[in-house]
């Protein structure tokens, strides 16, 4: 359970940046999980690997919802793949706890457009095979090569423009 | 064919992955090698995976453990007094504490009867240090004792068994003859009266003495291994 949880949170804390948020998204996947687990079957790949996808799900709704009550402006419609505002103004002990790099990394993430940053998390940060992605993806196997390699690319631009240089 | 700049970024992620071919690494390695643009994006790429890799996993607070707990299965009654100790014991009952238990038992068991404290009639005098001490060791030495006659009993069974066999084994090597006197050799100190009642074993062994003795007559090099 402490394992499933301590998964599950941190790909959502790693997707949202914010810590309040990614409990409360955590807290939906395991209720999620436990009111339609007699609706799992195993064709559909290990329990991890459908858990993911339940979490994965739950980011990208939360992710459209907050997006309609984000400010918009023009220069999201032309760059589609940085996202110019995003909701974790970290706070300064949140930074602390996370290490100057790491939370450098963290605040690039959520600048990425939420495919490719679902992709680099699964990839990088949880370390999943190109199968299991593409099991909770739900799309081929070059899409999410595709992504991730998008996402990796972009990924090292914010941080350039960021003035971080990892070592 | 040398690589462009965009299939260098199109195949970055595969060469990271360890999924290109000899020759595919080399055509990258040797674009890089010599492009101004794409060295910097392969070294900060490669630099940054590796960052990611390397970061450690963030904790997740322990109140999200109680609250999904409370949000699924309901939040915990409160128990006291005898419910609350027959939860708790119930929750012992599972076998890694049945096993810690019995294993502390047998152990207990051990000592006690290693320190010769009898639980019949258990006196304070047993608990001393010295009457304590005294029994370990008595044990200890019956036991050793013990061990150490059955092992020279095995030994004692052992030889006999083997020269019982290398009898049977001679006995057959050589033809079984009679000597025409039908007499032996007088021992010493052996009487002319051989037909009182000996036990089988006695037999069997005489047997096979007066059959090495008749060989003995034939042949001198066998009286050297004859049997007594």
């Amino acid at each position: 359970m402490r394992r499933h949880t301590r998964r599950v949170y941190n790909v959502c804390y790693r997707f949202v940046g914010n810590r309040t948020e990614a409990e409360d998204i955590s807290q939906e996947v395991f209720l999620r999980v436990y009111r339609t687990l007699v609706s799992y079957r195993s064709a559909h790949g290990g329990f991890a690997t459908w858990m993911t996808s339940v979490t994965r799900n739950l980011l990208i709704d939360h992710y459209r919802r907050t997006k309609r009550d984000r400010l918009t402006d023009s220069l999201d419609d032309a760059m589609p793949v940085v996202e110019s505002k995003e909701s974790s103004a970290r706070r300064p002990d949140e930074q602390a706890l996370l290490g100057e790099l790491s939370g450098q990394v963290q605040s690039a993430l959520t600048r990425l457009s939420p495919e490719l940053r679902e992709a680099v998390i699964l990839r990088d940060l949880q370390q999943l095979e190109y199968a299991e992605i593409q099991q909770v993806l739900g799309v081929p196997e070059g899409t999410v090569k595709s992504r991730i390699n998008r996402g990796r690319i972009e990924l090292a631009r914010i941080l350039q423009q960021m003035g971080v240089r990892p070592s | 064919m040398t690589w462009t700049c965009d299939q260098i970024e199109a195949r970055l992620s595969d060469y990271l992955d360890g999924l290109l071919t000899g020759a595919e690494v080399s055509e990258f390695d040797l674009h890089v090698k010599g492009c101004a643009e794409c060295a910097p994006l392969v070294a900060s790429v490669k630099n940054l995976v590796g960052e990611m890799r390397s970061m450690e996993p963030v904790e997740a607070p322990p109140r999200l453990v109680y609250a999904i707990l409370d949000q699924t299965l309901g939040p915990r009654e409160k128990v006291t007094g005898w419910q609350a100790i027959r939860n708790f014991l119930r929750g012992l009952a599972t076998p890694k504490f049945a096993y810690g238990a019995a294993s502390v038992m047998a152990t207990c068991f051990i000592v006690l009867s290693a320190s010769g404290l009898s639980l019949r009639k258990p006196k304070l005098a047993d608990l001393r240090p010295t009457t304590v001490y005294r029994n370990v060791d008595r044990q200890a030495h019956l036991a050793y004792a013990r061990s150490v006659k059955y092992v020279s009993d095995l030994r004692v069974v052992y030889e006999i068994q083997s020269r019982l066999r290398q009898d049977e084994n001679q006995l057959q090597a050589a033809p079984e003859e009679h000597s025409p006197n039908g007499t032996t050799e007088k021992k010493p100190g052996q009487g002319d009266d051989q037909t009182h009642t000996q036990p089988k074993q006695q037999n069997r062994a005489d047997q096979l003495a007066r059959q090495v003795e008749l060989l003995a007559a034939e042949c001198p090099l066998v009286l050297e291994r004859s049997v007594r």
